[in-house]
């Protein structure tokens, strides 16, 4: 927050200075109505935080996609979690981002209440070393996130086969961007003219997975997450729609690599297959989630622990759904601000720091 | 005399001979002085004037942490509660309620933590009561301290004074305290030199009641960061504030650890920092004597007070506001819930 | 989605690394980018390395927003060709933190 470059390869580009010139090349631009969705919650959070929004012009419409994986989860998998964290001698183990989410009945954090042991840990690993620490109890960790996050699941996943860890499971609710992104470009009704793509989830794919959008004429700009990353990337996908020659370019090329990881996937592909997943908001889109392959059975939790979530459901009144595809913004939803705030969450949008709901609510919207 | 107890054990809280020994050997001991020393019920004090009134309790895992302890920790919490009064701390009394098991060797730490921060805040301990319970029934050792403390005449700081033009003055860096605390955190453990910035406040505040009387109001950023005192300052006051997120001094280390983790500064807790509004043509007099405190030397304006009605655009409930690289306001608004570690 | 934090190598053993960020040092596993090697600056997302960060990259996107920077108003970058690893940014020294 003061200016001093310490951080490096983040304060460097943090500084205010292009950021007019950027937003100026933006407003000088000719008028017409153009929709861009950002499909990261990063990028969502960044928007709304830096006032992103606001600053461009009226033309340029700013809209939020299914980006963050804790509002994509289904309730069935939040809750089919949440019965397992409840069954004796479990630790249940997740990012701190999935505590709060409310399901059918209750949230992790009421299950906690109810005397479930929850362990919020940063790392996988950090979720393997409580398996080992506490060889009499089944650590299972909750496995939600995109392809950024899926590989550093599967390393835990194949570290627990190798040393032993038989007490280690996973329930994979993984999902992956790509096909997510197809799936919402034969969705009717929904038009958007380019996608400003994640940077981190890019970092393991690449950018030709993109490649089919882009052939489809619709300009692919993979961001970094600055407010002068964000800029630059919004008139780079503005001088594609000008020139008609619609690409998948990185502007965050200092860490996307054209072909990704190839490590990260081939770990994540070892342990993980692809199957068909269900996005809350857009319902089952083929190929889209990770299972976990036969060989490593022995630590999926979906296979060990018969649990009943047929009680789920999705939160009633609420608008997520539309919300996650772009076609309504928070302040449509009824319940927004009224019956539905961060104290007291209805939906995943609003829960999650990176939902949809939260950003708006908790820096753009006003009475 | 408690040579073949080495833990706190359930008959040390039971009134008898052993609760006698540990209050003996571990407390008056310690925190000794000719009030306390008298073991009465109740402790009588000769104080003249306006009375600050005030108790907290301290609830901490892990009991130690770099830069501190919750012996410590709930010393400066009710001084500061007293200092950003504007009150000259004077007495406190002490709950303490302990998880059977504990080790005397750590309640001795803990006390004798306590006596030196007493010391250097320069307030008594004058009375207090231990109660024993069960293992699991408590975390280690929770401890409640309420203080009293003597308002001079012409100062009147409170969280309902500031005004619209006054200037926000913070007293140094966010967040160490929370991230200390955070890097004790399993499974987060990280290595920093960074220690919590907790520590009694009361000598700084003399200093800046020294430079203007017309202090308007403080607060001491604890549970809830910078945001949440903010947010009540403006609630209470009937004012907005803005202020300039880029002035706001923060260590390298706890931006990196709000990077990695995904949290914020402004929410993260301190527990050696206060918050002061002032009227603009003081402000260069009570900065500068903040700077020459060694608590404020960081000290810095960090924004200003203005008029809810001119509120910059935003109707309704909202009283707090960034400015933002762009150019625009963005909301503050008051923190939810406890931070938790994310990764997305 | 997906936090990832620039972070430099400071030692590697085997597929475990200490990397530091602000003066911040962490374990983290290098198993998914085993080529990252001391002194390299990676991303670091939920503990784990998952992309090298290209200097070079880097440097020409700073150089692409200081042509844009109005005159005065310089981005972070400072000096030319740095030699060791980061961006030639003076790096303040963790002593700071004391």
């Amino acid at each position: 927050m003061n200016n001093l470059p310490v951080l490096s390869y983040l304060d460097e580009f943090r500084a205010s200075g292009p950021a007019g010139r950027l937003l100026d090349r933006l407003h000088r631009r000719p008028e017409r109505p153009v929709r861009i969705m950002e499909v990261c919650g990063t990028h969502t959070m960044a928007i709304s935080r830096h006032g992103i929004r606001q600053a461009s012009p009226a033309w340029l419409r700013l809209i939020s996609g299914p980006g963050c994986p804790v509002c994509v989860t289904s309730n069935y998998d939040i809750d089919s979690f949440i019965e397992m964290s409840l069954l004796p001698g479990v630790i249940a183990a997740s990012f701190g981002d999935m505590l709060k989410v409310p399901g059918t009945r209750m949230g992790l954090g009421g299950a906690r209440a109810r005397g479930a042991r929850v362990e919020i840990v940063y790392s996988t690993l950090d979720a393997l070393r409580l398996a080992r620490e506490n060889p009499d109890c089944k650590v299972i960790f909750f496995g939600v996130g995109f392809e950024t996050t899926a590989p550093t699941v599967a390393a835990a996943i194949a570290a627990a086969r190798q040393s032993g860890a038989s007490n280690f499971f996973v329930y994979s609710a993984h999902k992956l961007v790509p096909p997510a992104l197809s799936a919402l470009c034969r969705m009717p009704g929904l038009a958007v003219d380019a996608f400003l793509c994640p940077g981190h989830v890019s970092a393991i794919i690449g950018a030709d997975p993109y490649r089919p959008l882009a052939e489809r004429g619709i300009p692919c700009v993979i961001s970094g997450f600055e407010t002068v990353d964000i800029l630059q990337s919004l008139n780079m996908i503005l001088d594609q729609l000008d020139s008609g020659d619609c690409r998948v370019e990185v502007e965050y090329a200092r860490g996307v690599r054209p072909g990704g990881n190839p490590a990260a996937l081939e770990m994540m592909n070892s342990v993980f297959a692809p199957c068909d997943a269900g996005w809350r908001g857009l319902g089952t889109i083929p190929a889209s989630g990770l299972t976990i392959r036969e060989e490593f059975a022995a630590h999926d939790a979906a296979r060990v622990f018969a649990v009943d979530a047929s009680y789920s459901r999705e939160p009633a009144g609420c608008i997520c759904g539309a919300i996650l595809t772009g076609q309504k913004i928070p302040p449509d939803c009824r319940r927004f601000a009224r019956t539905c705030t961060p104290d007291h969450p209805v939906g995943p949008c609003m829960v999650s720091s990176e939902g949809t709901c939260a950003a708006y609510y908790q820096y753009e919207f006003q009475d | 005399m408690t040579h073949d107890t080495e833990t706190v054990q359930m008959a040390h809280g039971s009134g008898g001979r052993l609760g006698r020994e540990l209050v003996e050997s571990v407390f008056s001991s310690a925190l000794a002085n000719n009030i306390l020393n008298r073991l009465d019920d109740a402790a009588c004090l000769e104080v003249q004037g306006r009375l600050a009134f005030t108790i907290d309790g301290h609830v901490v895992s892990p009991l130690f942490f770099p830069g501190g302890d919750i012996g410590r920790l709930s010393v400066t919490g009710t001084v500061n509660d007293l200092a950003v009064m504007g009150a000259t701390p004077l007495y406190i009394a002490l709950g303490v309620v302990i998880e059977e098991g504990l080790p005397l060797h750590t309640l001795k730490l803990i006390t004798e933590s306590m006596r030196a921060t007493a010391g250097e805040a320069k307030v008594e301990v004058v009375t207090g009561d231990t109660k024993v319970v069960e293992r699991g029934a408590a975390d280690g050792v929770f401890i409640t301290t309420s203080g009293i403390g003597l308002i001079p005449e012409g100062v009147s700081p409170s969280g309902r004074g500031a005004r619209p033009g006054d200037a926000v003055i913070l007293s140094g860096t966010l967040g160490d305290h929370g991230v200390a605390i955070l890097s004790c955190r399993q499974g987060l453990e990280f290595d920093s030199m960074l220690k919590s910035d907790c520590a009694p406040l009361n000598s700084l505040v003399r200093e800046m009641l020294a430079a203007s009387v017309r202090v308007h109001a403080m607060r001491d950023p604890t549970r809830g960061g910078l945001a949440a005192a903010l947010n009540e300052i403006a609630a209470a006051s009937g004012v907005a504030i803005e202020i300039e997120e880029e002035t706001l001094p923060v260590k390298p280390s706890v931006r990196a650890a709000c990077e990695l983790f995904g949290l914020d500064p402004l929410l993260l807790a301190n527990e050696g920092k206060l918050v002061a509004f002032v009227p603009e043509d003081d402000a260069g007099s009570v900065l500068a004597a903040m700077r020459s405190h060694p608590l404020g030397a960081e000290a810095a304006i960090i924004g200003r007070v203005v008029d809810p009605a001119a509120g910059a655009g935003f109707s309704g409930p909202f009283r707090v506001f960034a400015r933002t690289v762009l150019g625009g306001l963005r909301i503050i608004r008051m923190p939810v819930g406890e931070q938790l570690p994310r990764i997305c | 989605m997906c936090l990832a934090v620039p972070a430099k190598i400071i030692e590697t053993d085997g597929q475990q690394a200490i990397v530091e960020i602000g003066g911040l040092r962490k374990q983290a596993s290098i198993v998914l980018l085993p080529e990252a090697v001391t002194g390299d600056y990676v991303l670091l997302h939920a503990g784990f390395a998952i992309s090298m960060i290209d200097k070079k990259e880097a440097l020409e996107t700073l150089l692409l927003f200081e042509e844009l920077a109005p005159p005065g108003g310089r981005p972070g970058l400072s000096g030319p060709g740095p030699e060791d690893g980061d961006l030639g940014l003076k790096e303040t020294p963790a002593a700071d933190d004391e």
